[in-house]
């Protein structure tokens, strides 16, 4: 009885010591592919400036070229630039996203991913890290956007949470893309993967607000737009951009569905990356 | 050119045109990508035909033909220029330096290629698209001369990009071009006229050399089958691939003196 009990706290001690240590490892894990991940950036600027420039390029040929969009009756600004600017940053968001399963097929395909698996890593770091290095470049993507945009004539409608709810929508973004984009290179493991995660992405931006309102879009567009959840993310980092008595403008209502969207698309792609990280460990 | 000669270009030619054919993973998303875009215009800005400087239209997808057809034979142009680059590359352009082939025709015969594709995909682009609304005001002469501008725009820009091909031998090289195109091609009136836009984006529309080449196959969709439609058409892209063709000779001629 006294040895069975003597076990029992054994084990019970060891597997707290063990979770105690693992979720160390974890963060620590996760904070050394945050670095290196930061340390590519800085090392191969070539691989960032097009998440750098994307939404820029979106933003001004967008504003320029679409700029007569804003004399429609019942669109939201009068500014282009101000439709087009969150536009701009949910594509480089996004693209920032499926970059990391461009850069996890170059480490798959280069075996640095082989020698990571093999090391006593926490496999939920090897997603985590990753995922939070997107996060700081999308926040630098941000803010180099908002400048830009300020600029070229954007202005806040509702001050500092115009550029939060643009923010917090750019992150999600990311983040569903980052896991779908490291799912895919998990599944895929070659450059196949790539070009899926290109387009699924692109398609499901394009077929929702992307480029104008619900009330100005006509025919099959509407009926998809309607039900795409990318549409509530726009209508969330839009909404303090649009003119106040537009009904897009910043509100609860305008920036729950966004919300839910974000949370239950990040949650569903990180699981498809966690399920075919595991399905290559077997 | 002997006798010699314009069997080995179409040879050459022959097996280019096979090569885009035979790969359609590559040569695909150049035609689907530019009717995806019409499709989602014309949905997105079908309400913009009634803004004042838009030109008179039956629906935004008529007006979006024309684009459409440059924005897929400007793709599709990078992948022929791409395949010269990818010869360099795996040796078989050195191949064909040492045998007695006519060396205009390796240029040649590599672009006939692609002005077979851009006429193809023009007339596919145009009989997709009339179903839902993209007429053609000036009738079977007009896709004709649509489809002969296509294909000249075609030889245009693939002369342009087979002197980026010459000149690096790297068909990475070529593909970096294409972001460039893009640029040009959203910075031109292919998706919206120029008179809706203001200020310098205007300009920069006005300048752009896309533009004029969307603005003549546009005439013809939407003017009819006149003298100056047909002209601005075809006349701008014969005339910019003449230039074009004379900087991917000297390119070729560069090459070979170097080899």
């Amino acid at each position: 009885m006294n040895t069975a009990t003597g076990t029992s706290t054994i084990t019970s001690t060891s597997t707290m010591i063990h979770e105690k240590d693992l979720h160390t490892t974890t963060m620590r894990s996760a904070g050394q592919l945050i670095k290196r991940s930061l340390i590519n950036t800085r090392r191969l600027p070539s691989a960032f400036i097009p998440t750098l420039a994307m939404p820029i390029f979106n933003m001004v040929s967008f504003s320029g070229t679409f700029f007569a969009l804003t004399k429609l009756p019942g669109f939201p600004t009068d500014r282009s630039i101000n439709w087009f600017m969150p536009l701009g940053l949910a594509m480089g968001s996004a693209f920032s996203g499926v970059g990391l399963g461009f850069s996890l097929i170059r480490d798959l395909e280069n075996g640095f991913y082989d020698r990571l698996r093999m090391s006593p890593t926490s496999r939920i770091s090897l997603i985590v890290g990753p995922v939070l290095a997107t996060w700081i470049r999308v926040t630098l993507v941000a803010i180099f956007v908002f400048i830009v945009g300020g600029l070229l004539g954007a202005r806040p409608t509702a001050g500092v949470l115009s550029y939060v709810c643009s923010l917090v929508a750019a992150l999600g973004i990311s983040t569903i893309g980052a896991g779908w984009g490291l799912g895919l290179a998990f599944r895929f493991q070659d450059m196949r993967g790539a070009a899926i995660m290109q387009l699924s992405i692109f398609l499901t931006m394009f077929m929702s607000t992307a480029q104008v309102p619900l009330n100005v879009m006509t025919g099959w567009l509407h009926a998809v737009a309607r039900i795409n959840p990318i549409t509530n993310i726009f209508r969330l980092s839009r909404s303090g951009w649009v003119n106040e008595s537009s009904t897009g403008y910043m509100s609860w209502s305008n920036a729950y569905g966004g919300l839910i969207a974000i949370t239950v698309l990040s949650v569903l792609s990180l699981i498809f990356a966690v399920r075919s990280l595991q399905k290559i460990d077997k | 050119m002997t006798t010699n000669s314009i069997r080995q270009t179409l040879a050459l030619g022959k097996r280019s045109t096979l090569e885009l054919f035979r790969q359609p993973a590559i040569v695909l998303p150049s035609m689907i990508f530019p009717l995806f875009f019409s499709f989602l215009g014309n949905s997105s800005f079908g309400r913009t035909t009634s803004l004042p400087g838009f030109p008179k239209v039956s629906s935004y997808l008529q007006f979006q033909l024309a684009g459409t057809i440059v924005q897929g034979v400007l793709f599709g142009s990078v992948t022929g220029a791409a395949a010269l680059a990818t010869d360099i590359e795996n040796g078989f352009f050195d191949r064909l330096l040492a045998s007695p082939t006519s060396r205009t025709g390796i240029l040649f015969g590599r672009l006939a290629g692609s002005v077979l594709f851009g006429a193809f995909s023009t007339a596919v682009f145009i009989f997709a698209l009339l179903p839902f609304g993209a007429d053609v005001s000036a009738g079977i002469r007009g896709i004709i001369a649509m489809i002969i501008s296509g294909a000249l725009i075609s030889l245009a820009v693939g002369a342009l990009m087979s002197s980026v091909a010459l000149k690096t031998g790297s068909s990475e090289a070529v593909q970096g071009t294409f972001p460039l195109l893009f640029i040009l091609l959203f910075f031109s009136s292919a998706f919206f006229p120029r008179e809706t836009m203001s200020g310098i984006y205007k300009t920069i529309a006005g300048f752009n050399p896309i533009s004029h080449l969307v603005e003549g196959i546009r005439a013809l969709s939407l003017d009819g089958f006149t003298a100056s439609a047909t002209a601005r058409a075809v006349l701008v892209p014969f005339a910019i691939a003449i230039v074009a063709l004379f900087i991917a000779n000297s390119q070729l001629n560069k090459r070979l003196r170097s080899n």
